[in-house]
């Protein structure tokens, strides 16, 4: 009973702050109401009903809501990191262009939690649009040369994106000879230029999902935006590009080695040369948006696996989600820790440390984090002998190397944020969201319905061989970054 | 002659009777004039509403009286005609108001309202035209009574304007009236039938049929601003905004655009047309001209011209739909009549919003006028998002529905089209949307005046948001009945056999 409200309001609440705007003076009130935006949608997350759908005749060509497994775990995972974004955006913003801020945030947010929980193709094609050029303001907010010059890129790539999107869907959509999201993949896999139409799908999506060589925005884009908008593009938004892939590539219906190789390889690019370029950079934020170029290329490795081989779809959709959920969480704590200024206190400034730390470590996968757990499922689902295609006996590798990677990216990162970072006090809603933020990575995780069903068991019942298999990695590459200051001496502030 | 069988004439009496009213009023009876205006506006939009309503219901409306032996004046409401009628009623109105404020205090009024309702009682003629000779006395008349709306500044480049207007509307005319008596010679006086014509001609009518044909599309493609024949649009975009609207929108390209339908649709028959092999020539000069319109809109500097350009490129979606000859392809491009209709007279209310406001003219002086005026750009960004075709906005619907017909008749090409046309619109549209929102203001606007309580006066702000709002409820509401899309569907369930 609760479902179709609930539903309808996680769309209908942000779009309605959007009266807010209407008096210049209420923009103080807008500002004190975003973290409030998403709660229908947390809610919807928590407690809708699943598989049961919604019906919206009227709506555009026929417009179907609802839930399932994926969709919630993504709508939780996008929700609450809003909801923590938004906390943080009350103590970080000033008073310049507030209200401006504001819509974008609201539309921005609107397209996102819309886009996951549409299930007819109109309404979810909509939403990504809505969310697409919205997060333009978001971008080029700052005003400067460089937000807007990040801005261009991003929308010249943005709408290459979308007409390659509207291209694959018209082709998918007339083949299955239905609006519905679930009709495609089937669709798509009897159609006859289904290469052509895979091929506009994986790019279309590509494009916000950061997949190598059309990535070229991102590090561009998420560093310049407002640090709490920088959070949910690389934490949240960039995952709309990966559900796009979810929905409606034929997963279960066709096993296609060809295109399994070829996104095992762009993963594979992805996960290392992403790292590779982000240890490069100087500026921390921008190490964060290489680290999730990164991170999306291991994601990619999954669906790789899961377009080659039929049989282990399902398996890998659950560890997609959970990988996905985890990143996101981790990834929304650590950008808005570069936007956390240090207390001048010694012993809470370690504190503080420890907590900007802990998510990096979990991306890397320490054990009893939510990355462990992600790392866990991955590694399972990806086991070499449940697969044929060429690609697949090197998966432990580019996972391993990923794994390494991953921990010199983060050990680069907090290194550079130890040069940029600034003591002083932080608005207390700055410490509010941060901390919530870092609760949900951390903790809340282990609570939320994605990860309780995939998951659950791992973080307790770890064997040493499993452990070790976690640990190497982080111990490698910090003896790696431990060798590199040594070398360069203690004040060296870049790796040129 | 029953009541109901007057409905069409009553309709167009209401703004012929408008026309007469306002020309005999002397110039400073403002009040009384708008009073008249709205009169008539209002009422139209009642007798048109009543009149789908009972179409819809399965009525048919009609009258017809022979006009010279052999030649009959026929008005008749079909589905068809209604689509056109209500585009135009409603549009007419909210236009009438935007103008009585737009000209507010300036000369001649008395004229430009008079040749506005005759302008307005021409369409509603177009509408409900039920042969191609009926059609062709209210297309000419539309000409006439569009020049002096044209120039009705009286500047030496409206003069011009309206010169190279004259010459080209008029010679579409000829052509137009040309391909007619060439058509009454070989088969007599055709009135408008669902189905057209000529489904089993004899052999010996192909390569005449082929002839007039072209003639009938290059008269009426005048006006639907085909390319090469659009020369005269973007040069009469220096006429007063509500003009520039209702031609854009509603009068002169869409009367060009619907007799096109007529002709495809009920003279010929899309079975005919396509075995004649005649759609697909057209289809390829109505691609053509989508391409190139959108081509020469991206290097205008000034806002109207690159309006101008951008509706010879929409127009032809239109044709272009209907070249997809299927029942989805079809659909497509008669929703475009209305789709394109209420997002482009949006664009140019916003555009004269802008320049009576501020004097703003040229595309680089809108820095910062998102701050100056955001109800007006608000409409105005939602427009040229429609434009480009970004759901669920109503041009997305056009896209999508159009983008289906074409894959289901194996056109895929046109897919490419409608893509290159959709990038070339993001070309155009988004950098205007960036200078308006996101650009700091440079210096003083050209010509600020304080209009009212509102950024504006609210004469022109509310039509401008209205239309805005009916842009996006044809494309958030596409699927209900009573939606343009709903309509079309309608449509092409009665009258397209296919």
């Amino acid at each position: 009973m609760i479902t179709a409200p609930l539903l309808l309001m996680t769309v209908i609440l942000p779009l309605a702050s959007l009266l807010l705007a209407f008096r210049s003076r209420w923009q103080e009130i807008y500002r004190y109401s975003l973290p409030l935006l998403p709660i229908p949608a947390i809610l919807a997350g928590l407690m809708a009903e699943l598989d049961n759908w919604l019906e919206l005749p009227w709506l555009l060509i026929g417009g179907v809501w609802g839930l399932d497994e994926l969709r919630q775990t993504f709508l939780l995972l996008t929700s609450v990191l809003w909801a923590t974004a938004g906390i943080f955006a009350v103590g970080y913003l000033t008073p310049r262009k507030l209200r401006a801020f504001c819509v974008f945030w609201a539309l921005t947010l609107t397209g996102n939690l819309g886009l996951i929980i549409s299930v007819d193709l109109a309404s979810f094609y909509s939403f990504f649009a809505l969310m697409t050029f919205a997060a333009y303001g978001l971008v080029v907010h700052e005003s400067t040369d460089e937000a807007n010059r990040a801005g261009r890129v991003y929308l010249a790539m943005a709408v290459a994106g979308e007409m390659a999107l509207l291209t694959g869907l018209l082709m998918a959509a007339q083949q299955a000879d239905s609006m519905l999201l679930g009709q495609l993949p089937a669709a798509i896999a009897s159609s006859e230029q289904r290469w052509l139409i895979i091929a506009l799908l994986v790019s279309g999506f590509g494009v916000k999902a950061g997949l190598p060589f059309l990535h070229f925005w991102l590090p561009l884009a998420h560093p310049v935006a407002p640090t709490p908008a920088s959070a949910v593009l690389s934490g949240a938004m960039i995952k709309a590009g990966l559900l796009g892939w979810l929905v409606t590539l034929p997963f279960g219906e066709l096993s296609l080695p060809t295109w399994g190789n070829t996104l095992v390889i762009l993963g594979a690019i992805g996960a290392l040369g992403g790292a590779v370029l982000g240890l490069k950079q100087v500026r921390p934020k921008t190490i964060l948006a290489y680290s999730s170029i990164s991170q999306m290329g291991l994601i990619t490795l999954m669906v790789g696996a899961a377009m080659a081989n039929t049989a282990q779809a399902a398996t890998l959709f659950s560890a997609i989600a959970l990988y996905a959920l985890h990143h996101g969480l981790a990834k929304g704590c650590l950008f808005l820790s570069t936007a956390v200024e240090l207390p001048a206190e010694r012993r809470s400034r370690w504190l503080v440390w420890l907590l900007i730390g802990l998510p990096g470590l979990s991306l890397a996968g320490l054990p009893f984090t939510s990355g462990a757990a992600a790392k866990f499922a991955m590694k399972n689902a990806l086991k070499p002998e449940q697969y044929e295609f060429a690609m697949a006996e090197y998966l432990p590798l580019i996972m391993s190397a990923g794994a390494v990677a991953t921990m010199l990216l983060i050990w680069r990162f907090l290194w550079a944020l130890h040069q940029s970072a600034q003591t002083g006090n932080n608005h207390r809603f700055k410490w509010l969201g941060w901390v919530a933020a870092s609760v949900c990575s951390l903790v809340a995780f282990w609570f939320l319905p994605g990860a309780r069903s995939t998951a659950g068991h791992s973080w307790f019942a770890v064997t040493p061989s499993e452990a070790w298999s976690l640990i190497w990695p982080i111990a490698l590459a910090t003896a790696i970054a431990g060798a590199w200051w040594f070398v360069r001496g203690r004040n060296d502030t870049g790796i040129s | 002659m029953t009541a109901s069988a007057l409905l069409p004439v009553f309709a167009l009496m209401t703004s012929l009777t408008a026309a007469v009213i306002i020309f005999t009023l002397p110039e400073q009876k403002h009040q009384l004039r708008t009073a008249v205006n709205l009169t008539a506006a209002v009422m139209k939009l009642l007798l048109v509403g009543l009149m789908i309503w009972g179409v819809f219901q399965g009525n048919e409306y009609g009258i017809s009286f022979p006009m010279v032996p052999g030649v009959e004046f026929i008005l008749r409401a079909d589905a068809l005609a209604m689509l056109f009628a209500g585009l135009s009623a409603a549009l007419w109105l909210l236009t009438t108001v935007y103008a009585v404020g737009y000209l507010e205090g300036s000369p001649n009024r008395s004229r430009f309202f008079g040749f506005f309702s005759l302008c307005v009682a021409s369409t509603m003629g177009i509408a409900l035209a039920g042969n191609l000779f009926t059609f062709f006395l209210f297309y000419e008349m539309l000409t006439l009574s569009t020049y002096p709306l044209v120039v009705h500044r009286g500047t030496p480049q409206a003069l011009r304007a309206g010169r190279t207007y004259i010459i080209y509307t008029l010679t579409g005319g000829a052509a137009l009236l040309f391909g007619i008596a060439l058509l009454h010679n070989f088969s007599g006086d055709l009135p408008f039938r669902p189905g057209g014509h000529f489904e089993d001609m004899a052999p010996d009518l192909q390569i005449p049929l082929t002839i007039v044909f072209v003639i009938l599309i290059a008269g009426l493609g005048v006006k639907a601003a085909i390319v090469p024949l659009h020369g005269w649009l973007p040069v009469a975009m220096v006429a007063p905004a509500p003009v520039s609207a209702l031609l854009h929108a509603v009068a002169v390209v869409k009367a060009g655009a619907f007799g096109i339908v007529r002709v495809v649709f009920e003279i010929y028959g899309l079975e005919a047309a396509s075995a004649l092999g005649l759609l697909s020539g057209l289809a390829a000069i109505a691609a053509f001209t989508i391409v190139y319109g959108s081509v020469r809109a991206l290097n205008q500097t000034d806002l109207k011209r690159r309006l101008a350009f951008s509706t010879v490129s929409q127009v032809s979606y239109i044709i272009l739909g209907l070249c997809l000859a299927g029942p989805v392809g079809v659909a497509g491009g008669l929703v475009h009549l209305v789709h394109q209709g209420v997002m482009k007279i949006t664009l140019f209310f916003c555009a004269g919003n802008y320049a009576e406001t501020l004097g703003i003219h040229r595309i680089d002086e809108l820095d910062g006028a998102g701050r100056r005026m955001p109800a007006t750009s608000v409409a105005f960004t939602l427009a040229a998002f429609g434009m480009i075709g970004t759901p669920p906005l109503a041009g997305f619907i056009t896209k999508w529905t159009m983008g289906t017909g074409a894959l289901a008749a194996g056109m895929d090409w046109v897919i490419a089209v409608l893509v290159v046309s959709s990038l070339l619109n993001a070309a155009y549209f988004l950098p205007v949307l960036n200078r308006i929102w996101f650009r700091e203001k440079k210096d003083a606007w050209p010509e600020e005046r304080q209009w009212g309580r509102f950024e504006t006066s609210a004469w022109l702000l509310w039509p401008s948001l209205i239309t805005a709002a009916l842009l996006i409820l044809a494309g958030l509401l596409a699927s209900a009945s009573f939606s343009p899309l709903g309509w079309v569907e309608l449509i092409v369930a009665r009258e397209v056999d296919l």
